[in-house]
């Protein structure tokens, strides 16, 4: 309240002369603006997010969700010595890696495949974003299917080539793999989408100029493209990286966290505890700690991309 | 020998036709400016010269071999952008040795960590530093090795590219409007050092500009194109003094040369206003209709009435050393001509010295007729020299 | 690099292209494949390759059986009131965050996007706890609020973007004619970005499509489930032919995609407008 009187009386004194055009800093008016997106948020996610980091103090159960006594830091303290917990920390790095570095590669160089005009291009490129397109669920049912031990079509392609049946989806060295690549295909078009908008602003002389140097495509591919496209690299690995700590329909369906818990991501993991073993606290300690990964991870982001930034314009 | 040769060159794209049939020899060690109103073709010419652009028929030959195969870097080429196009993640320095450095690369050199092992190898091997260093006291980069293009000025970027085009010690030089970035006083200066680059290195030289001051103050020969087609070839003084079309007559000088419609006679021609300007040698090929061509700075102002046309001011523009004269032509008094100042065009007069003369005013002037370049009306042509 | 290689790179990065679109379509034309197949082709002698499209005129009649078009009505209601809401939330968020200097615009900002951060998970369990007191668990209503506060960001990230590149001039002399800033915002402004608006929305409207979470965790009544929690239901049960799941399934995705290809360009300038440096 202090603050917001303190801005119209600043507001009304400065209303006489605007400083910068097209910016008004008169009082009331931006706030009435804003607060009802602010408000909206404020109710729907400071709230519950404060309430459950008071959650996940307590020991509540899913049966009587605002029951529950404190146990201070106790689901704290017993998850980070919990194997499953750890268990599904390694997990979620090891998938987040894996969809950031395959996404980014197969989507920039889809990227720049595509990005010399070609008849049929707008066909192709079209066809490449249906991926991105498809609803979570329905690229986790197809998946199964195509994943499916005996019937599904893999399994069938490799039984012509000799090899026996896979259960990508049961077996605990492949389900990882299986998720990763299902998400990849869903995931990749946007990338590509992101890296073709950044390839098409390389002026068309600097590849001249690399022709006339007699560099080869993979020198021009370092000596300008690369450079060119390293923040939005950077970016896009940010955005990937959130993405894939908050996945949960395509692993979910795909294999509930199993087989053996090798696919057993931090948030497959919060909903497990919070709906099957009924433990909302546990559950809500296990988010806090994934939004604090992602906290980290995105300052980490603004670090290296300042840091990176400064470097490449001096 | 004829060092470079083009052999009917056409260049389509899709169904536009963007050159036709374009023959021509460049000899060895020429300054040849390709000159033409902006959408001419030649840019892609040049483009067509260095290989980055192929033709679409015809042959273009170094030294009598065909090069319409050869990619740009087997041309021995180097080509200065227009937009200088540097490499914007490198040093001046790698911006310069990375032609070097690109000639001496092998393809396993691609490999993760070799890579950069052997790019810093090569990078300070003497023949290639030292040749980057020699380059860069050329042309006055010593200070700037460390700086990224970003942070320089349009006269250096421009040297930079220079630099990076001059390193190779190519055959040819290629030059596409290099000086249009810059503004006019450096366009000058830079005018000057690429010329003198050019008496330095004993290179032929390529250069494409719309400017025609700098096509006559560089080149050894200019070819004049418009819309594709070639309109003259020759030394500065040809195209000035012997323009083959009105085209040319017209692209060439400040102000273009005057075309004035006259009807050709035995010992005189007719001019606007029945006003008659006795010429002689009149070439007999010539009859009937005709376009005169008289260059600006031959029209004076006449100390009498006698031999001369009698002019009404239109505009003057006085530029201190020399005086531009707007000039339209008046109704001879004896004739019944009906011409008016709003049914002819203008004609301009460039006279030494500063004079004041008021617009609407009367006055006589005298043409130099021992210059003029007598043109067809309907196809443009000049007719040429018969003596 | 001679004429040669040139060649020889062009044809290969012909055939990887060729590669990438056959893997980027395949899933999908399984889906129709499967679409067609009966459980005896499908588990016992072996899926074609080719579609049987003999059968195309079986499939409205499976759909109806699963109540497709109530699952789908609910999936369309909870997009449509996603994207409303959004949309007159973000609409004004936008404008100031454009337009207006503020105290606290830098964190309302990051307030704003850091919602982008969060996983979902982390806020479905103090959710449930909340709706569960007000009685919107079991409730359409619930999930449109629920998920707005996800998708409202986007459309602010978008429409801001938007509003940046529109020079303030037009609405500067509507003020000197006496505008109200509203009045700005909608006769001037709305206007003008409404590619962008029409952008947020499609984009807006796919979450709400798409949405599984809340809707799995919150809703119990089946009459209640929208397309993507029926669909989910229907792969593990026996009862449901696969054939009909797999044909739900593209009806669940086709609008989908086609609505992204019709706003295609407005998606990819939106969202790379912030992220695409340089």
């Amino acid at each position: 309240m202090a603050r917001q009187k303190s801005v119209v009386l600043a507001g009304t004194a400065s209303s006489e002369s605007p400083k910068k055009r097209g910016l008004s800093t008169t009082g009331l008016l931006p706030y009435l603006f804003i607060s009802p997106a602010l408000a909206y948020l404020a109710v729907f996610v400071l709230v519950p997010l404060a309430r459950g980091v008071q959650l996940s103090f307590t020991d509540t159960r899913l049966i009587n969700p605002t029951g529950g006594k404190s146990v201070g830091v106790d689901n704290y303290t017993n998850l980070l010595a919990d194997d499953r917990f750890l268990n599904s920390l390694f997990v979620t790095i090891t998938y987040t890696a894996a969809v950031v570095i395959f996404s980014l590669l197969l989507g920039t160089a889809t990227a720049v495949l595509i990005n010399k005009p070609f008849r049929g291009r707008t066909l192709a490129r079209a066809i490449l974003t249906f991926p991105y397109a498809t609803p979570n669920v329905a690229v986790a049912l197809i998946f199964i299917w195509m994943y499916n031990q005996s019937s599904g079509v893999f399994n069938q392609s490799i039984a012509v080539l000799g090899f026996g049946q896979v259960g990508w989806l049961e077996d605990p060295r492949y389900g990882m793999a299986a998720v990763v690549v299902a998400t990849l295909w869903k995931v990749t078009p946007f990338v590509m989408l992101v890296m073709l908008a950044a390839l098409q602003s390389v002026p068309d002389e600097l590849y001249e100029a690399t022709r006339v140097d007699g560099a080869d495509g993979v020198s021009t591919f370092r000596a300008i493209v690369l450079p060119h496209l390293m923040p939005t690299i950077r970016l896009l690995a940010l955005l990937m990286t959130i993405w894939s700590i908050r996945r949960f329909e395509i692993i979910y369906l795909l294999t509930g966290g199993g087989p053996v818990e090798s696919t057993n991501t931090l948030v497959i993991n919060i909903y497990q505890q919070a709906f099957n073993q009924q433990k909302l606290g546990v559950a809500a300690a296990i988010g806090v700690l994934g939004l604090l990964l992602s906290l980290v991870v995105t300052v980490v982001f603004f670090v290296v991309d300042r840091r990176a930034t400064r470097k490449e314009s001096q | 020998m004829p060092r470079i040769t083009f052999d009917n060159v056409r260049k389509n794209f899709g169904k536009s036709v963007v050159i036709e049939g374009f023959s021509a020899d460049i000899a060895d060690g020429e300054f040849l400016v390709l000159l033409g109103p902006s959408g001419c073709g030649k840019s892609t010419m040049l483009r067509m010269i260095a290989g980055l652009t192929d033709t679409s028929e015809g042959d273009i030959s170094f030294d009598g071999e065909s090069v319409n195969a050869l990619e740009p870097r087997e041309r021995n080429i180097a080509f200065v952008f227009q937009s200088y196009a540097l490499y914007p993640h490198m040093s001046v320095l790698d911006n310069i040795a990375f032609p070097l450095i690109m000639d001496r690369f092998k393809p396993w050199y691609h490999l993760p960590i070799l890579n950069s092992i052997v790019r810093r190898m090569i990078r300070n091997s003497p023949e290639v530093k030292d040749r980057v260093l020699e380059v860069a006291k050329i042309l006055e980069l010593e200070p700037l090795l460390d700086r990224r293009p970003r942070t320089l000025s349009g006269g250096q970027r421009q040297r930079v590219a220079v630099a990076r085009a001059l390193v190779r010690d190519p055959e040819v030089y290629l030059l596409d409007e290099p000086l249009s970035n810059l503004d006019a006083k450096l366009r000058t200066q830079m005018r000057a050092e690429i010329t003198g680059l050019y008496r330095k290195v004993k290179k032929t030289f390529i250069y494409v500009t719309h400017d025609q001051v700098e096509a006559m103050t560089m080149a050894s020969r200019i070819i004049v194109m418009d819309e594709g087609v070639i309109r003259q070839i020759g030394t500065p003084e040809e195209i000035y003094h012997s323009p083959a079309d009105t085209f040319v007559a017209r692209f060439i000088g400040s102000p273009p040369m005057n075309l004035i419609p006259g009807a050709v006679m035995s010992d005189r021609v007719v001019l606007p206003g029945k006003q008659e300007l006795k010429v002689q040698n009149i070439p007999s090929v010539l009859g009937g209709q005709t376009l005169v061509g008289v260059r600006p700075e031959t029209i004076r102002i006449a100390s009498s009435a006698k031999e001369s046309v009698r002019a009404t001011v239109v505009s003057v523009e006085n530029l201190g050393a020399e005086t531009v004269l707007g000039f339209v032509f008046c109704n001879d008094a004896n004739s019944d001509s009906l011409l008016t100042r709003d049914n002819q065009s203008t004609f301009f007069a460039k006279l030494e010295g500063s004079h004041s003369l008021t617009e609407g005013a009367e006055i006589f002037l005298t043409i130099d007729t021992t210059n003029i370049r007598w043109f067809d009306p309907d196809s443009g042509s000049a007719f040429l020299d018969l003596s | 690099m001679n004429r040669a290689g040139r060649k020889l790179g062009q044809l290969a990065s012909r055939l990887l292209l060729i590669a990438f679109i056959l893997i980027a379509s395949f899933p999908i034309y399984w889906m129709f494949n499967t679409s067609l197949a009966t459980d005896s082709e499908l588990f016992g002698s072996g899926q074609k390759f080719v579609p049987q499209l003999q059968r195309l005129n079986e499939v409205p009649q499976n759909l109806a059986e699963i109540e497709i078009l109530k699952l789908l009505g609910n999936s369309a209601f909870i997009a449509t009131g996603v994207t409303v809401l959004s949309f007159i939330l973000a609409v004004m968020a936008a404008y100031a965050l454009s337009r207006f200097k503020f105290h606290g615009k830098g964190i309302s900002g990051f307030f704003l996007f850091s919602t982008q951060m969060m996983p979902e998970a982390l806020l479905v369990v103090p959710l449930f706890a909340l709706f569960a007191g007000f009685g919107l668990l079991n409730d359409l209503t619930g999930l449109v609020l629920a998920n707005t506060a996800f998708t409202m960001p986007v459309a602010v990230f978008i429409m801001k973007t938007a509003i940046d590149k529109i020079p303030y001039e037009i609405e500067e002399s509507a003020k000197v004619d006496g505008c109200s800033p509203y009045g700005q915002l909608g006769m001037i402004v709305i206007p003008l970005i409404l590619p962008s608006l029409a952008a947020a929305a499609v984009i807006n409207f796919f979450d709400g499509w798409n949405e599984f979470l809340f809707a799995n965790s919150f809703i119990t009544d089946q009459d209640l489930w929208p397309a993507s929690v029926g669909l989910a239901q229907f792969m593990g049960q026996y009862s449901t032919p696969l054939s009909t799941v797999m044909a739900a399934a593209l009806v669940f995705t086709l609008p989908a995609i086609a609505f992204f290809l019709l706003v295609q360009r407005q998606i990819i300038s939106g969202l790379t407008a912030g992220a695409v440096k340089g």
